[in-house]
């Protein structure tokens, strides 16, 4: 593990190197303003702090400018990150007024315009950049995401299921529930005690499709009520906003469309 | 003689009350570090604004999930 | 000295954690909320609300099966200018009951049950009457009078006599 570690040190610092050769031309400063907010502190308002970072000695992506904040000016600066190539959801985050992944969101060249970054939208702020997630993990764990079946396979090993059957979980199954889809939704704003989201509800249809699921009709039962499912009014902010390119406004449609011919 | 109380300064009370009596839950020898941690957290923010709407808000919450972790069982002693 | 104070509090509150009460309609009481909206302890699961026999997906069902049935109805109210009163009749409690649905729809969201307790079931209410109104209208400007097209036609005409 730390071997692991040391190793991306050591190429981050490499690519460092790398990109500091070409900086003795003109800095290229471009400003980020960022939310604040300490909960140590909790008397004091939230504020939008700048940074200047030089682009010439900085990665392409936000993330990249972030850390290098974080490295260099400001230690206390604090957000979640893990993988930096968009497949943990842990930077979502919204950067320009758009909820996105910071890996996945290229800085703007553009250095004569600031760039703001603030929180996932409406949610409980934990510290700066870091929302509190408690509800929306219970929201998924209320849909039972995982496979329920009363028997087990004949042969003792996998539940097999046709090619077909697998392509329809395709642009389902790639959702990493970083939550940008549902914090951009205003039904979610309103009722998130509520509503389920549409990165909930876009699992809840990936499990009620699944060929080798047994559990449909619970699954159904339970978002026959005004709030869970049928506060999606189609805003599509969700489908808009994803960072992973999917759909979930037509997952949505298509749970409503499986209960209406039920 | 009840002094008129707002929602928010009667979920404070309710939260105070709370943590007394999972206080009350642990070791007798250990209750009254417990009940001297919870004056003092309480006591570092009296004299926070009335008006501080979001500010309580935010420390109800972190209240109530600090008592959540306190309240267990196997957490016998504070220091 | 009483707008500077508000003015704070606005723009204190504009940015503060997302704070509900910054959301909730004035002058209607609401009900205390769970902290942070969870209810439970983190590991527990969100519970949904139980099946509705009015809601869910025979109300979704309704919603569509109107706005669709109003369809041909307005296309052809508005191509011919003219229907049979029952056509009218029918285009009129269609139009009523699509204007329910969806002040309805706004009550479960802005009003919800879970903030506003009584103060939501009083706007359904208000809702309702008000509907029950509108439905003695309807049968009134369709039993005695010239029928919804009718009206929406006297409109038109009015508004080019003052012109002219």
């Amino acid at each position: 593990m730390s071997g692991v570690l040391r190793r991306c040190a050591f190429r981050l610092a490499g690519t460092r190197s790398l990109a500091t050769t070409a900086t003795d031309i003109t800095p290229r400063l471009k400003t980020f303003k960022i939310y604040r907010w300490n909960p140590d502190k909790p008397a004091e308002k939230p504020r939008l702090q700048e940074y200047q970072v030089n682009l010439n000695d900085c990665g392409p992506m936000v993330l990249d400018a972030l850390l290098k904040i974080k490295n260099e000016q400001d230690a206390t600066l604090t957000f979640r990150r893990s993988c930096r190539e968009g497949i943990c959801g842990s930077c979502a985050m919204n950067i320009g007024g758009r909820n996105t992944l910071a890996c996945l969101c290229k800085i703007e060249p553009d250095i004569s315009k600031q760039t703001k970054i603030y929180p996932l939208p409406h949610m409980y702020i934990v510290k700066d950049l870091v929302p509190d997630l408690t509800n929306f993990y219970k929201q998924y764990k209320s849909i039972q995401p995982y496979l329920q079946r009363s028997k087990v396979p004949e042969d003792g090993k996998e539940n097999l299921q046709s090619i077909a059957d697998r392509k329809k979980l395709d642009g389902l199954y790639e959702c990493i529930l970083c939550a940008c889809c549902s914090t951009s939704c205003p039904s979610y704003w309103w009722n998130q005690e509520e509503y389920l989201g549409p990165a909930v509800l876009m699992q809840a249809y990936r499990w009620l499709i699944d060929s080798r699921d047994e559990a449909s009709k619970i699954r159904k039962e339970m978002l026959q009520n005004s709030m869970s499912l049928y506060r999606c009014h189609t805003i599509m902010n969700c489908t808009r906003t994803c960072p992973k390119g999917l759909n979930p406004g037509k997952a949505i449609a298509e749970i409503k469309k499986a209960l209406a011919t039920d | 003689m009840s002094r008129r109380v707002s929602g928010l300064q009667r979920e404070v009370l309710q939260l105070y009350r709370q943590c007394i009596r999972a206080a009350h839950t642990k070791p007798k020898d250990n209750q009254p570090r417990f009940l001297k941690y919870i004056r003092s957290e309480f006591g570092q923010y009296k004299d926070l604004p009335r008006k501080e709407f979001s500010t309580i808000e935010h420390l109800l919450r972190v209240g109530h999930k600090r008592l959540e972790m306190y309240s267990a069982p196997e957490l016998k002693d504070i220091h | 000295m009483f707008s500077k104070n508000i003015l704070r509090l606005s723009s204190a509150r504009a940015f503060q954690t997302s704070s509900k009460r910054s959301l909730t309609i004035p002058f209607l009481s609401t009900l205390p909320q769970a902290p942070g909206g969870v209810k439970g302890t983190v590991n527990d699961a969100y519970k949904p609300p139980a099946p509705h026999k009015t809601h869910g997906s025979y109300h979704w069902d309704f919603e569509r099966v109107v706005a669709i049935g109003m369809m041909p109805l307005v296309g052809t109210a508005l191509a011919s200018g003219n229907i049979s009163t029952v056509g009218d009749s029918i285009l009129a409690s269609l139009l009523l009951a699509h204007v329910y649905v969806g002040f309805q729809s706004c009550i479960i969201d802005y009003i919800p049950k879970r903030v506003y307790g009584k103060n939501h079931n009083y706007a359904m209410y208000l809702l309702t009457l008000g509907s029950l109104f509108s439905a003695v209208g309807i049968y009134k400007l369709e039993a005695e009078e010239i029928g919804i097209i009718g009206a929406v036609k006297q409109l038109w005409n009015h508004k080019e006599e003052k012109k002219a």
